[in-house]
């Protein structure tokens, strides 16, 4: 073997470690401009994700090393020839135990974060109590079904329950909990801000509980392939702090009972229907 | 040789697969069944005036007269910037071209004065910010300030664009109900071009409020699979109603010239009329066929196009939305009953379809029934719409509400109907109070308990 390809596999690693370096800054890195997670929950997934980018770049680089160092020496010694053994029981070992132990480490450590987002005894209480909001995916677009204002959501549908369709809203600053459905295939509920992201099957209904630290407007996305119009299955959620957030529950009560008469200005609903009709 | 020949041949064939495996759409305006079936005599010019007055997918055409908005503008030259010899586009500044965002990129920009006036140049970079035109340099035309020129449909074009983009794989590119994803839907894809929309504001004989369809993009329809367009911005969406209107009327346009020609000069009419009971011969039919079509036709065309645009005028006047004139009544126990009475009543016949428990098998789910169109009956058992689908009556129990759950669409689905199906219009028989206390029981239904 050849200098040449000491030097083609030497590059590779140097390649990924530059451009791992380089994905923050040239926006290849965590969505929104590189932004910390939207939520408190999500800051802590990015710490593990670093933990585990951290300990699998230390041995990446390190194999790569002792890699391109053993090609190298194979590539400027002739005379030596290779021996023929059959393995080292201390090195198995070695490496046996050393990732063994890196696995076992971060499969405890990540524990709490895995309790706190995905066992429900773990999920904040408030949140659990008072459900936000059904979340109903299907092809292709999400529906959302709020209790009335002052009520909690029911298994079952109410009469003055609300609805909208590809637009969550969320109050900021305290955990929230949805009810998460799909009416017709295998969904997935992802918030990239957030770093939450969970599957909805037919016939379940799952819980997911997230906290937004920040007011801004997310992408909410299906992260499945559900069909041919998956890409179209885009819709926002909007977290707004408490006043703002009560205002547009108020404001798609007064719309959702709307008998022709009744004072909608046209700018509260966004729709133009409501203005012609004034 | 270590790489053969063979392998580099299955190599290289593996893009051209790639790319001769893809089935795309027709790019083109497709005619109706019935246009089809004329013969080729009257076939021919009811097409070429379709053409003529509506373009092709690539080239839209306008005519005075729509009510929809084609949006040219009218820019005139500002100052031109110097470009070197070999510089293949000329660059300019424009003015008047502020309600035109950034749509005009690959348009057609005509010259209406100057050196290079009745000329037309293709737009090959459109800054919108600064106002700035790139167009391909050519010898006839040398743009000085103040020259003036126009870009036609830029409206139009805009809506095509999006609607291409999001809703043609459903409705086609014509709006005819059957782009490619359409044979996979149930229920089947709106054919846009009968111009009725089954979910309005307005009156029962009048057409769809721009409003309307604008609802509908943007909350999607529960229950089928239009989904909410909620992300489009609000110029997008009215962008692509603008459109979609467009297409209705070119469809009604269509309809409406073949509707006076279809019974006389069908193939079928033809067989009939050259057969020994007819007893013409086809010279005489065709020389009678060139009398009209060089008389009477030109008129019928412009009252076809005219009729058409008025009505759609008209649906997005105040007086055509339906405004209850009584608030609705206080959703009662007692409200309740007395709707479900109603319901129930010879007045109303809502069970006939609906059924009595308001699962949607009424009797009338059993019955064949006629189809208005070609006075034949259905193969199938049950009710159907104008597009001649199987239209099962809606199990009201469901909380389902296609149309909109406010109040006011269900009360505006009693008043006015659903257009294009055989839910009747309530509107001159029933007062405003047994409306709403229709509304009220029809929306206690998915809580009554008996689920």
């Amino acid at each position: 073997m050849g200098k040449g390809w000491c030097l083609f596999f030497l590059f590779w690693p140097i390649a990924a470690v530059v451009s791992c370096a380089m994905a923050p800054f040239v926006g290849w890195s965590f969505p929104y401009n590189n932004a910390q997670a939207a939520s408190n929950l999500g800051i802590r997934i990015d710490d593990l994700f670093y933990i585990i980018l951290i300990v699998t770049a230390i041995v990446f680089v390190g194999t790569q090393a002792v890699l391109v160092y053993a090609l190298w020496r194979g590539a400027n010694n002739r005379e030596e020839r290779a021996t023929n053994i059959h393995g080292n029981h201390k090195l198995e070992l070695i490496w046996s135990i050393i990732p063994g132990a890196i696995l076992l480490f971060l499969a405890i450590y990540q524990m709490n974060i895995w309790a706190d987002f995905r066992i429900k005894k773990y999920y904040p209480e408030a949140a659990v109590k008072d459900p936000l909001a059904e979340v109903t995916a299907r092809q292709f677009e999400w529906r959302f079904r709020y209790p009335a204002i002052g009520k909690k959501l029911q298994q079952k549908p109410q009469p003055d329950d609300l609805y909208s369709v590809n637009e969550l809203h969320v109050p900021f600053g305290k955990p929230v909990m949805i009810q998460l459905r799909s009416d017709d295939v295998q969904h997935s509920f992802f918030l990239p801000a957030l770093r939450i992201k969970q599957d909805a099957l037919p016939g379940l209904q799952i819980p997911v509980w997230f906290e937004a630290n920040k007011p801004g407007t997310y992408d909410l996305v299906c992260a499945e392939l559900c069909g041919w119009g998956h890409y179209k299955m885009k819709a926002h959620v909007i977290v707004q702090p408490e006043d703002e957030y009560q205002a547009y529950l108020k404001n798609l009560t007064q719309k959702q009972f709307y008998d022709g008469l009744g004072k909608i200005a046209a700018k509260d609903t966004g729709t133009e229907s409501e203005a012609v009709e004034k | 040789m270590r790489f053969g020949f063979r392998r580099l041949i299955l190599l290289s064939l593996i893009p051209l697969i790639s790319f001769t495996g893809c089935e795309q759409p027709q790019v083109k305006f497709v005619f109706s069944q019935k246009t089809n079936e004329l013969i080729p005599e009257a076939a021919k010019p009811v097409k070429e005036a379709l053409v003529r007055q509506f373009g092709n997918p690539f080239e839209l055409t306008q005519f005075e007269g729509l009510p929809t908005d084609f949006g040219d503008v009218q820019g005139t030259v500002k100052s031109v910037e110097s470009s070197g010899k070999d510089q293949p586009l000329i660059r300019f500044q424009a003015t008047g071209l502020e309600n035109a965002y950034d749509k005009l990129l690959g348009l057609p920009l005509e010259w209406t004065s100057g050196k290079g006036q009745g000329h037309i140049s293709r737009i090959k970079e459109y800054d919108f910010e600064t106002g700035t035109i790139a167009v391909e340099k050519s010898p006839e035309i040398d743009p000085q300030s103040g020259d003036t020129f126009l870009i036609e449909c830029v409206r139009l074009q805009f809506g095509r664009d999006l609607y291409n983009r999001h809703c043609m794989h459903c409705h086609g590119m014509s709006g005819e109900g059957t782009g490619p994803t359409s044979r996979y839907l149930n229920p089947p894809p709106r054919d846009f071009r009968l111009g009725i929309y089954k979910y309005t504001s307005t009156k029962p004989t009048s057409k769809a409020q721009e409003a309307d369809l604008a609802r509908t993009v943007k909350e999607g329809i529960a229950g089928t699979y239009m989904p909410s367009f909620k992300l489009l911005t609000d110029d997008e969406v009215s962008a692509i109603v603008n459109y979609v209107i467009w297409l209705s009327i070119r469809g009604e346009t269509e309809k409406k010239l073949v509707d006076e020609l279809y019974l006389d000069y069908s193939e079928t009419a033809m067989a009939e009329r050259t057969s020994e009971e007819g007893g013409e011969t086809r010279e005489e039919v065709l020389e009678e066929l060139k009398e009209y079509m060089e008389l009477d036709f030109p008129d019928t065309l412009e009252f076809a196009t005219s009729s058409v645009a008025e009505a759609w005028e008209e649906a997005n006047l105040e007086d055509a939305i339906v405004i209850p004139q009584k608030p609705r009544v206080a959703d009662t126990p007692e409200s309740r009953e007395r709707g479900r009475k109603l319901y129930l009543s010879q007045k109303t016949k809502c069970a006939s379809c609906h059924g009595p428990q308001a699962r949607g098998n009424g009797t009338a789910t059993q019955d064949f029934w006629t189809n208005p169109a070609t006075n034949e009956k259905y193969s199938e058992r049950g009710l159907h719409d104008i597009w001649g689908n199987l239209l099962p009556p809606r199990d009201l129990h469901r909380g389902i509400y296609r149309g909109g759950r406010r109040p006011i669409d269900t009360y505006r689905r009693l008043y006015s109907g659903i257009k294009g199906t055989p839910m009747p219009a309530f509107g001159g028989s029933l007062t405003d109070e047994e409306l709403w206390d229709m509304v009220n029981y029809v929306m206690s239904l998915p809580y009554d308990g008996n689920r």
